[in-house]
């Protein structure tokens, strides 16, 4: 097609009847009076070193001494000549060359690649986009489905921790390790006469107790579950080692409406108190703080068996 | 000379011009550059040789696009466009390549 078959299968009839050739010898001449090496020897191309070496004999006896490729390329390029044949090819390389970068010109573009593909190409490649996407979705879910779960758990951490937070406070009401506040009454015990003694307060606490009072404090001291209440020298009580005097106050939480009836019951607390001439008053109030505490105890021996 | 002038001024101009490519040829275009290309190649090695004629460049450079144009076409048409294309890029590439030779062993003597 090109020609460079062209060229092989004629190359014969071009020695024979040469319509090439014809043109050389015009051009020939003036070829080698310009430059007077073209004496090349059969085979230039072989021989460079030969030809290089022997510069200036130049014998013009020989009528066409073949030219150099070389030489043709210089030939061609040169001295411009305005030919059919050269307009003729000029426009069909200006064909290739706008043809050329109009190619590279959009497959740089930057859908270049798509503009190019043929239709199964395009189908392949959505095809392949399609399966991308899906198993991206599906990562996407996954994902999610983690995240879900990871905020619900952490949801249910923060509750529990809530939940413990709060169930610590009420263990720490009930242990004495916090303050308390809440409804309540106050009872006092104005013992005048010194006859008040350990046991008779011990009393008015159990029946605080089964009053429903839920923390106690007498005099600046808690009364917790392991309380105890002994006499002191002077009439004096001593309770967990903390010694009171009277008058002994006593705050307590709880339900007021309880509370009071249960000391003021007949034989009860306040009757046995008074029998013995201690002034006892008892007053309700909406506002009872308990704020003595006591240092949180770990056990020694008893361990948590839940866990 | 002027055909080389030809050739710059063509890419210049595609490049500056920048035109859409019709969808028609769009399939065509490449492969009718490279069998251009193949055709220039041939020629430039028949010109060093010696034997060029441009009533022979002139048929070779059109049949050889027309040629690769309906190869495409026709492997479009079967279903097996992409690897009738590779093929044609193949063997034009492989004429491409000994044509450079020729061309080198002239210009270089190497």
């Amino acid at each position: 097609m090109s020609n460079q078959d062209e060229t092989t299968e004629k190359a014969p009839k071009a020695a024979s009847e040469n319509p090439l050739r014809k043109k050389l010898p015009e051009e020939v001449p003036a070829e080698t009076q310009e430059t007077p090496k073209s004496d090349a020897p059969q085979l230039p191309s072989q021989a460079p070193k030969a030809e290089a070496s022997e510069p200036p004999e130049t014998e013009p006896e020989q009528p066409e001494p073949p030219l150099s490729g070389r030489q043709r390329l210089v030939n061609g390029l040169w001295p411009p000549r305005l030919s059919r044949a050269q307009f003729i090819v000029a426009l069909l390389l200006f064909g290739l060359g706008f043809g050329l970068a109009v190619q590279v010109a959009s497959n740089s573009d930057g859908d270049g690649a798509l503009r190019g593909a043929r239709q199964e190409d395009l189908v392949r490649i959505l095809d392949e986009l399609d399966d991308r996407t899906q198993r991206l979705e599906e990562e996407k879910q996954g994902l999610e489905d983690q995240r879900t779960e990871l905020e619900t758990s952490s949801d249910q951490a923060e509750e529990a921790r809530k939940q413990t937070i709060e169930k610590e406070k009420q263990l720490g009401i009930l242990a004495g390790t916090v303050a308390a506040q809440g409804p309540g009454i106050t009872l006092t015990i104005d013992d005048t006469k010194g006859t008040v003694e350990a046991d008779m307060l011990l009393d008015a606490i159990q029946e605080l107790r089964a009053a429903g009072s839920e923390a106690i404090q007498v005099n600046g001291v808690r009364v917790v579950a392991s309380t105890y209440l002994t006499d002191a020298s002077g009439g004096a009580v001593s309770v967990d080692g903390n010694k009171i005097s009277a008058p002994y106050r006593f705050k307590v939480i709880g339900k007021p409406q309880d509370l009071e009836p249960a000391l003021n019951i007949p034989g009860g607390v306040v009757q046995t108190l008074e029998k013995e001439r201690a002034t006892v008053t008892v007053e309700r109030s909406d506002k009872i703080i308990v704020d003595a505490l006591r240092p949180a105890k770990q056990p020694d021996y008893a361990r948590s068996s839940s866990q | 000379m002027i055909a080389v002038l030809g050739l710059v001024v063509g890419v210049v101009a595609g490049l500056l011009v920048r035109p859409e490519v019709p969808a028609v040829v769009e399939p065509y275009l490449p492969i009718a550059v490279v069998a251009a290309l193949d055709a220039v190649f041939g020629g430039l090695r028949a010109m060093l040789d010696g034997i060029f004629d441009d009533k022979v460049f002139v048929v070779s450079f059109l049949s050889n696009v027309v040629v690769a144009a309906l190869i495409v076409f026709l492997g479009d048409k079967l279903g097996v466009g992409a690897q009738l294309s590779t093929g044609v890029v193949v063997v034009l590439g492989i004429r491409i390549f000994s044509n450079a030779a020729a061309i080198r062993r002239h210009v270089f003597r190497a």
